[in-house]
């Protein structure tokens, strides 16, 4: 529901002016690339071959191609998996409770946002390698394997999107105040029960809009994820390295198809986003 | 006793909340904490439900030592200001909650519920979601949500400090009403003197983190302990070396002297001001530094045919309440 305060009555030149170029920034930076994408999807590869929704699906049935999604989809669970009960946990640490550090760790909640992700990559590649990490030697004589693997990956990924859900449970906990927990526990509520039955059920959409949001980041995750991964076909190479590897392989028709799934994913999250939104303002 | 708070200290910081708080509250009263806003009485409430930790002290509740419980132990109903009702759950659902969570029979819960929202006047909205209520009904909610577990005390928290004055005064009467019904030892915090005068059967006068008197609302207000408390439950005014109130004052047109009457003090009226059924009178009484003020009925005042300029003399009423004056005035 828009908040009509924020709207200006009266139509001038500006709103023209105005509209005009956010709608040509957005189409020179975001609708035509997009579109080029997906045409190029949906193309005849050569003169005369055939194009369209087929070739497309044929292309992503590759071995190699599901093996990518499948890849994704698998650290993706998981790292959004990780970031919500830790994403809760830390929101609920954040703000209910005051203790040395606090501001921090609220810091280094929001450090994945800032740094690049090559660097994630690169940190995680330091510390746990089994060659040269300071944990990896320790790891490796546990028969853990980090740098490589999927849990490797996952760790990279949940890394990067760590921040999305917290930072959407912050505010929402910081608006409901405590008066309602209070009121639960002297009730007869334990914590677990006032965490289930009053904390829960009022953050409930902010947590599915960070879980989204985490979501359509891990997908799309790549510069951490391509210096952790051996990024070789069935060797831990996730959609986005796919992407890249296939683009600079000249099998462009490949790495176009990819790209749009990835593409449909974004909007789909977009869409549901925008959903969860409504009823969250009501 | 009901709840026995003793020797109880609270700081905040250098901040002095509640210092050395000492009271017995017996089963089934209705009490009020009253004093200035800051003046550590919610404080001492929250302390009692274990919402509040103090730094020292004990906080007994039926003979059992509550000190360390946790809120959830202490079978205390708490009723906030802000209502703090469970916005995503119906109005049956909110009252329903402790029984729930205390695992009772489900015919038990809806029995229990439908009795409550009878007694609290919300039958009609049971289905409805808190958002759909009036501030007023929100609290009477809250109210019926802190009774359902059938708390051996109930505590509220300035309940009616959220609400404007016409919807205040009739819960205020309605707050009485059920305290008659249902008798469960039940302490309210608030500011207003009026409203703790009207409801409470005893008043404890908190301010600056002390208690400053405890009694019932005659007894404070006929014999305040101090200045302030006297300050605080109704308007004061100086009439020569003692401060009383504006409505024990009486007025009379001559310096007649009765035998055994204290001598009168002469003045004239500044203004006179009619407030509904009351006239408030300013008088510049002689050789005293400020003025007195003097309430009349409108009857009276009319009768003696007042007015800004009369010349008239003012004496204490028999068996008026009346401190001296000690060093600057606070009221």
């Amino acid at each position: 529901m828009a908040d009509t305060s924020t709207i200006r009555g009266r139509k001038g030149p500006v709103t023209y002016v105005l509209r005009f170029s956010v709608i040509a920034y957005l189409s020179v930076l975001v609708v035509w690339p997009l579109y080029e994408v997906t045409a190029r999807t949906f193309a005849p590869i050569e003169q005369g071959a055939e194009g369209g929704i087929a070739a497309f699906l044929e292309r992503l049935q590759d071995p190699s191609v599901t093996y990518a999604f499948q890849l994704t989809a698998t650290c993706a669970f998981w790292a959004v998996l990780i970031n919500t009960v830790f994403g809760v946990g830390i929101s609920l640490l954040l703000v209910r409770y005051k203790f040395p550090g606090r501001r921090v760790l609220s810091v280094l909640v929001d450090l994945p946002m800032s740094v690049s992700p090559v660097v994630v990559g690169l940190a995680l590649v330091l510390a746990y390698s089994s060659g040269q990490g300071w944990f990896g030697g320790v790891l490796e004589s546990a028969g853990i394997f980090i740098i490589g693997t999927t849990p490797g990956l996952i760790m990279a990924t949940a890394f990067v999107s760590l921040p999305l859900v917290v930072r959407e449970i912050v505010p929402v906990l910081e608006e409901i105040g405590i008066d309602a927990e209070l009121a639960a526990s002297s009730l007869g509520a334990n914590g677990w029960q006032t965490f289930r039955r009053i904390t829960l059920p009022s953050i409930k959409w902010a947590v599915v809009y960070g879980v989204v949001l985490s979501l359509a980041r891990s997908l799309g995750e790549f510069g951490a994820v391509k210096i952790v991964s051996p990024g070789a076909e069935f060797r831990g190479e996730t959609a986005t390295i796919l992407i890249q590897n296939r683009y600079t392989n000249y099998e462009e028709p490949t790495a176009y198809a990819a790209a749009f799934v990835l593409v449909l994913a974004s909007v789909l999250a977009l869409v549901v986003v925008s959903l969860i939104r409504k009823p969250d303002h009501q | 006793m009901s709840i026995e708070v003793s020797g109880i200290n609270k700081k905040y910081g250098d901040f002095i909340a509640l210092e050395d708080i000492n009271v017995s509250l017996p089963t089934g009263q209705l009490t009020a904490l009253l004093g200035p806003s800051g003046g550590g009485k919610s404080t001492l409430l929250r302390i009692i439900a274990g919402l509040d930790t103090a730094d020292s002290g004990s906080v007994e509740i039926e003979g059992v030592n509550a000190t360390r419980l946790p809120p959830q132990k202490r079978n205390v109903g708490f009723v906030f200001q802000h209502y703090a009702v469970f916005k995503h759950m119906t109005v049956a659902k909110n009252v329903a909650f402790g029984l729930e969570i205390r695992k009772r029979p489900k015919a038990e819960v809806k029995a229990k519920v439908a009795e409550l929202l009878e007694l609290v006047h919300l039958s009609q909205f049971a289905h409805r979601l808190p958002s759909q209520l009036s501030g007023g009904q929100r609290q009477r909610l809250a109210l019926a949500r802190a009774l359902a577990v059938e708390p051996s005390v109930l505590l509220l928290d300035e309940p009616f400090g959220a609400l404007d004055a016409k919807v205040r005064k009739e819960l205020r009467d309605w707050l009485r009403r059920l305290h008659d019904e249902v008798h469960v030892t039940t302490v309210f915090v608030t500011h207003d003197q009026e409203e703790a005068m009207e409801v409470a059967d005893e008043i404890v006068v908190i301010n600056n983190g002390r208690i400053e008197q405890i009694g019932t609302p005659d007894q404070l207000y006929d014999e305040p302990a101090n200045d302030f408390v006297m300050g605080f439950l109704g308007d004061v005014t100086r009439l020569g070396n003692v401060r009383l109130r504006p409505h024990d004052i009486e007025l009379a047109l001559s310096p007649a002297v009765a035998p055994g009457t204290p001598p009168a003090f002469a003045g004239t009226i500044a203004r006179s001001l009619r407030v509904g059924f009351e006239v408030r009178l300013t008088v510049d009484v002689e050789d005293q530094g400020e003025t007195t003020q003097v309430v009349l009925s409108r009857t009276h005042a009319r009768a003696l045919e007042l007015d800004a300029g009369t010349r008239v003399w003012l004496r204490p009423a028999t068996g008026a309440t009346s401190v001296p004056v000690l060093g600057v005035a606070s009221a």
